[in-house]
């Protein structure tokens, strides 16, 4: 999918100039993307908007040619089910549920992965032995692990993470940062990663200053 | 497991919450309709104790006492009033002989009116009359056999009769004109408690007036009414101004039936008005339902989860509520109905089992168009929720 951003800006605050806002610019399908830019600058936003949560911005952003204002409520079900993938700064876990029925909650919308599958995958982050944990009692940077593999357990052609890595320890960092590489590769998605500075040592085909 | 996630959220007393102000709306509602379908034979026209509100009025006593074409016209025109019907009556002198089967014969002087067919308490398809009938069919008061069987019979040494005897007594009636005598055979159809005067059926009268006394004019002697209020001062002050006489007792049984069905109305009212408050507060009870789980729904939905999945989990408790709720009503109802029947045994109504047919055909309809209703708002209060720009979705800048 090739997302086209068309001098957007923000029409609830004004942003300072930036690689982002004002500027026309193309994510492209297989290609990695961070964006980097101190709290507040807007990262979120920029993110909520390409994921259809936020429409308050002038200019416009198409997924491949196709203007994601006119998306329906239905379109934009389908698009989050098997399009975009997300782990949102705040990881929007539900508390009440167990680490790996967050997960199947969201993988039983496209049966994307075996229980196995997930539970390899969080063995890989580390935190299979809290699979039967309810999210609540989790550490935020455990949290956060179990959002990545929520994340990946759906089609996706492009996958958004903001800041996945703020509480996590670098040896997950690596971890993680290896299996969200993989699975981009495996699927030629958009990868695209907002952080506060740190680049995580991906190799980045750009990194977009907000 | 999003079924399982919203519930948890729930709380069972919320529920039975939820279920008591539906069911007592409803139990309310039904319980009223069907008091209102039972009571409705009470007011129907073939009720002597309630039947339609009428009033019959003559003028006093006097040489020119007959309604002129006008003065029915003004009666038309006032707005108290809903049908009015005329009396007339034959332009002949009647003589009606009785011959009982081994107790010789008796011989009266008597006479005929007529009525609209509407304003009789009599149905019977055998009023009527035509030139080639062998038959007339005579409506008597009651009150004349009552006359016969306690005040005339046993001083006789006469049998009293009952109704279904009088029925098969031949009459002749020997009905003398001014320019024609003729016979009929005639015979007593029914008995009557509301209209004190022996009638005949419309056509016949119109048939002798004009084939007996083709040169006397036929007057209209007294007038029956149909009217709204028969406690209107208004219509009491029509009646005072233009001299008109009307029975009082007549007046009072309508004034009980309007006083009754005032009752009914109220009853009905009240019934509906808590019905809509008990809609409102179910109402509020989905809000609060949905409220409770506002994070959660939005989670879901920005998850991929389609409005409509999660809505179907409210739709699903609604739904089992109502019909638990139209369950408990109509478990009402059938108590009430047993409760009401010794009462409604004295109003003289007749308290069948068909009553019921209506109410469950009238909790079905109201099953259905609730369950839209709710469905409907919920919709409605989940799309407002998830809309995009909400403030839980784009909280974070």
């Amino acid at each position: 999918m090739t997302i086209q951003i068309q001098t957007i800006i923000p029409t609830y605050f004004t942003p300072a100039s930036s690689e982002v806002w004002s500027k026309v610019f193309s994510l492209e399908s297989g290609q990695k993307y961070l964006v980097k830019a101190a709290s507040g600058s807007g990262k979120s936003s920029f993110f909520n908007f390409l994921y259809g949560l936020n429409n308050k911005f002038t200019g416009a952003i198409q997924f491949d040619g196709k203007d994601i204002l006119s998306y329906t409520e239905p379109e934009w079900t389908q698009l989050r089910r098997k399009k975009i993938s997300i782990v949102f700064q705040g990881l929007r876990l539900f508390p009440e549920l167990t680490a790996l029925e967050n997960i199947q909650l969201k993988n039983q919308l496209t049966a994307h992965k075996t229980e196995a599958e997930i539970l390899a995958y969080m063995k890989r982050l580390d935190v299979d032995q809290l699979a039967h944990k309810q999210a609540e009692t989790l550490s935020y940077g455990q949290q956060q692990r179990v959002a990545i593999v929520r994340a990946l357990c759906q089609p996706f052609e492009l996958l958004l993470l903001d800041e996945p890595f703020s509480h996590i320890d670098d040896v997950q960092i690596a971890n993680a940062t290896s299996l969200i590489l993989e699975e981009v590769s495996q699927r030629n998605a958009t990868l695209v990663i907002a952080s506060l500075g740190n680049s995580y040592n991906i190799d980045y085909t750009k990194t977009l200053l907000l | 497991m999003i079924s399982d996630l919203l519930h948890k959220q729930i709380r069972f007393s919320q529920l039975l919450f939820f279920a008591l102000t539906s069911s007592l709306g409803l139990g309310i509602l039904l319980v009223v309709f069907q008091l209102f379908v039972d009571t409705q034979s009470l007011f129907g026209s073939s009720n002597d104790l309630l039947g339609n509100q009428t009033v019959i009025i003559s003028k006093a006593i006097g040489k020119d006492n007959a309604f002129t074409e006008e003065e029915i016209e003004t009666l038309k025109q006032q707005d108290f009033v809903k049908k009015v019907g005329s009396f007339t009556n034959g332009t002949y002198r009647v003589q009606g002989s009785v011959s009982l089967l081994g107790m010789g014969g008796m011989s009266t002087d008597m006479f005929l009116e007529s009525v609209s067919d509407r304003f009789i308490d009599v149905q019977d398809e055998n009023w009527k009359w035509s030139p080639e009938s062998r038959r007339v069919p005579v409506i008597i008061p009651k009150n004349y056999i009552d006359l016969y069987n306690y005040g005339f019979a046993p001083g006789a040494g006469l049998p009293q009769i009952n109704q279904k005897v009088i029925s098969q007594i031949p009459i002749k009636l020997s009905l003398t004109g001014s320019s024609k005598r003729k016979m009929y055979d005639a015979y007593i159809l029914a008995t009557s408690e509301k209209i004190n005067t022996i009638l005949v059926p419309k056509s016949f009268l119109e048939y002798t007036n004009q084939v007996l006394s083709p040169d006397i004019e036929v007057k209209i002697s007294r007038v029956i009414m149909e009217v709204t209020n028969p406690s209107d001062p208004k219509l009491l002050d029509f009646f005072e101004k233009n001299n008109y006489q009307y029975f009082q007792s007549e007046l009072l049984s309508s004034r009980i039936s309007y006083f009754l069905q005032l009752v009914l109305a109220i009853v009905l009212g009240i019934g509906i008005l808590i019905t809509a408050l008990s809609i409102t507060l179910v109402i509020t009870n989905i809000n609060l339902l949905i409220l409770k789980n506002k994070q959660t729904i939005c989670q879901l939905y920005f998850l991929g989860f389609s409005r409509k999945q999660i809505a179907s989990v409210y739709h699903k408790i609604s739904y089992k509520i109502l019909g638990v709720s139209i369950c408990i009503a109509l478990i009402l109802v059938v108590i009430c109905k047993f409760i009401f029947a010794p009462f409604l045994t004295i109003l003289q109504t007749e308290s069948s089992a068909f009553s019921l047919i209506y109410v469950f055909i009238v909790a079905i309809v109201l099953f259905v168009v609730l369950a839209l209703y709710y469905t409907k708002h919920t919709n409605k209060k989940i799309a407002q929720m998830t809309a995009v720009n909400t403030s839980l979705l784009t909280t974070e800048i």
